[in-house]
């Protein structure tokens, strides 16, 4: 009887051990959570502009927000964490892209942080990165991680819209090394780029 | 002053000897108006990424750009101060560098490059064409202007209509669909026919001045033609008055009651051009980021426009490829429903039920498309050619590998990258150089 028993009991955990093992490869995570909650997580982490004081500005960073939002910016530009996006860190940049052209890249911070954000820049500077993938110092940007090249065909009022709405987000501090040199070519070999997921920055 | 050890008294003055050297042989080296030795470098770092390293237009990021950089080998340039069809003048190109093409990718280096290295531009960007070692530029002779006043515009929309202006800038300046009308340059391209009403993208410059010599001389490559001959000098300024008359004002001079307007006015133009809408916003959500693919360095494989095939590995999940957005009806959109596509791109659910991971693919972001824009989506992706490409499905890794990595990336942190490919994972394959996928 015992010894039935003990063949029941080890018949059981294996049953779950293989149940376990099978549910977590046929359902992954992610997989399990309606498509709802990742939308509205997404305008959740989008700071709305009901406090903008200036009407007219209001208008303007409203406009910003919905073109933001529908392009898909925080793909790249929400710092990574562990367990994903860190919706506290709203643009705050941080993933790493090793590109095969153009060296590795890390997304900058578009917060309007004084010493690490976009507070360093003018309105002029922002609107050349996005239009003409160039950098205040002259620099070009890879248009393989930063898809500057399909945001230049924004018109020139909704370009000055998003750089409205980026101006009135919430500031993190979060430093973006510099560029660097080095492609993906010694990671994997025929590759566009190798994108990161934990935060190259520093907080 | 502490005492100078004897063996090192010597070195200040020959370093000053050998700097006024340097700086003599720099002189010498180069004379007023000869390329310094480095402009090629400075052509290739700041220039070439859109333009070429050739010269001809079609650098790394050239693809996703409206309108394309200019090919600086056939030696046409849009915006001169000499006669139509003539080669620019120096100041010409100078201007384009310094000061950039509004509305369009092209900067205004000034503040960046100084002004030597602009005219050194100047200089290696005209070597790419063989036309500048045998023409010469026939500058245009501008008449005094004829100021502003109500008698002038008037005069100006007058010969605004003589001149059919409107048939491509639409009745009162306000810009007509050019693509849809079929309008090209002649690179091929679809031209752009000024909303004139919006004078801060104008490429040649916003002054009367600068519309005048527009009508004068004419747009290079373009279908808009010099009324140097065909018009009376005085109307060409007369209609450069009316122009300016034109503009409106821009969002950022606009009250909060002026942008509710404006923008309701844009949303209801939106609705009656959808087709429209949607190329715009196809363009700028940067679809063809994914689903067009490219080669390593970020070109555009030819004949492959939206048509899928860019590989990912996520580690864990496995490979999925991106899909034929073109209105094939075997391997693309073709017999898709719209309600099919919707979901797709706001909800992630494929049309066989099962789901996407919430990236590369970003529909938890185009969710917030209004209706109205995601109507607009759908019509423009049905505009889009059909091209054969079959895309495989997903690739899950096995147990072992998954369980494996899934230990690795839990409990050891281990940072797994996604790797975008090269070339094109569907059934078309990768085309090599100058060969295309036959569309159908």
């Amino acid at each position: 009887m015992k010894r039935i028993l003990k063949w029941v009991v080890l018949a059981v955990v294996v049953l779950a051990a293989c149940g376990f093992v099978g549910y977590l490869y046929f359902v992954p995570p992610l997989m399990s959570t309606a498509p709802e909650e990742f939308i509205n997580g997404e305008a959740a982490m989008a700071p709305p502009v009901d406090r903008i004081p200036d009407p007219a500005v209001r208008a303007l960073a409203e406009r910003g927000r919905y073109v933001l939002l529908t392009t898909d910016c925080t793909g790249c530009h929400v710092t990574p964490g562990p367990q994903g996006p860190l919706p506290d860190m709203y643009l705050a940049g941080g993933r790493k892209f090793v590109t095969a052209a153009h060296g590795t890249v890390v997304s900058r911070n578009l917060t309007p942080d004084a010493e690490t954000g976009l507070a360093r820049r003018t309105d002029d500077d922002v609107k050349r990165v996005l239009r003409s993938g160039v950098y205040p110092d002259g620099r070009t940007i890879s248009h393989t991680a930063m898809p500057w090249a399909q945001f230049s065909n924004w018109s020139d009022e909704d370009l000055h819209a998003v750089v409205v709405y980026l101006r009135h987000i919430t500031p993190v501090r979060h430093e973006i090394p510099p560029p660097a040199s080095g492609g993906s070519e010694a990671i994997v070999p025929n590759t566009i780029e190798v994108v990161y997921g934990a935060d190259a920055g520093k907080r | 002053m502490p005492p100078v050890p004897s063996g090192l008294r010597w070195i200040a003055p020959c370093g000053v000897a050998l700097l006024l050297v340097g700086v003599a042989a720099g002189i010498a080296q180069s004379p007023a108006g000869a390329p310094p030795a480095d402009v090629k470098q400075l052509y290739d770092t700041s220039c070439a990424n859109c333009h070429g390293t050739d010269g001809r237009g079609h650098g790394p990021a050239a693809d996703a750009l409206t309108p394309r950089p200019r090919d600086f080998t056939r030696g046409t340039y849009k915006f001169r101060s000499t006669a139509s069809g003539s080669l620019p003048s120096d100041d010409d190109l100078y201007r384009s560098i310094a000061h950039g093409l509004p509305g369009t990718s092209m900067l205004g280096w000034k503040g960046i490059l100084d002004d030597g290295q602009t005219r050194a531009l100047v200089v290696y960007v005209k070597q790419f064409s063989p036309r500048f070692a045998t023409e010469g530029a026939t500058p245009v002779t501008a008449t005094p202007a004829l100021p502003s006043s109500p008698a002038s515009i008037e005069k100006g929309r007058a010969a605004y209509e003589t001149l059919a202006c409107g048939a491509c800038h639409g009745d009162g300046g306000a810009g007509v669909d050019a693509i849809a009308m079929g309008l090209k340059d002649d690179w091929g391209n679809d031209a752009h026919a000024p909303n004139l009403t919006e004078p801060w993208s104008f490429r040649g410059g916003r002054t009367a001045a600068d519309i005048y010599m527009r009508l004068k001389s004419g747009i290079n490559g373009t279908p808009m033609p010099s009324f140097g001959d065909t018009a009376k000098d005085e109307d060409l300024w007369h209609v450069a008055n009316y122009v300016v008359s034109l503009a409106r004002k821009p969002v950022w001079e606009m009250t909060a009651d002026e942008l509710r307007s404006h923008y309701a006015r844009q949303a209801e133009a939106d609705a009656a051009s959808p087709v429209q809408r949607g190329r715009s916003l196809v363009a700028t959500m940067a679809c063809g980021h994914c689903h067009t693919p490219a080669d390593r360095e970020g070109r555009a494989l030819p004949g492959l426009e939206f048509a899928g095939g860019v590989k990912m590995r996520l580690v864990v999940w496995g490979d999925v490829v991106s899909a034929n957005l073109t209105s094939d009806n075997e391997t693309g959109l073709g017999r898709a429903s719209d309600s099919d596509i919707k979901r797709a791109f706001t909800h992630g659910i494929k049309r066989d039920g099962s789901r996407m991971l919430p990236f590369p693919m970003g529909w938890p972001a185009y969710a917030h498309l209004t209706p109205q824009d995601q109507d607009a989506l759908v019509a423009y992706l049905r505009t889009l050619p059909p091209v054969k490409n079959q895309i495989p499905p997903p690739v899950r890794p096995g147990v072992f590998a998954y369980l494996t990595s899934k230990f690795q990336m839990l409990i050891g942190g281990k940072d797994f990258p996604i790797v975008i490919y090269a070339g094109n994972a569907g059934s078309a394959g990768t085309p090599g150089p100058g060969q295309a996928p036959a569309r159908r």
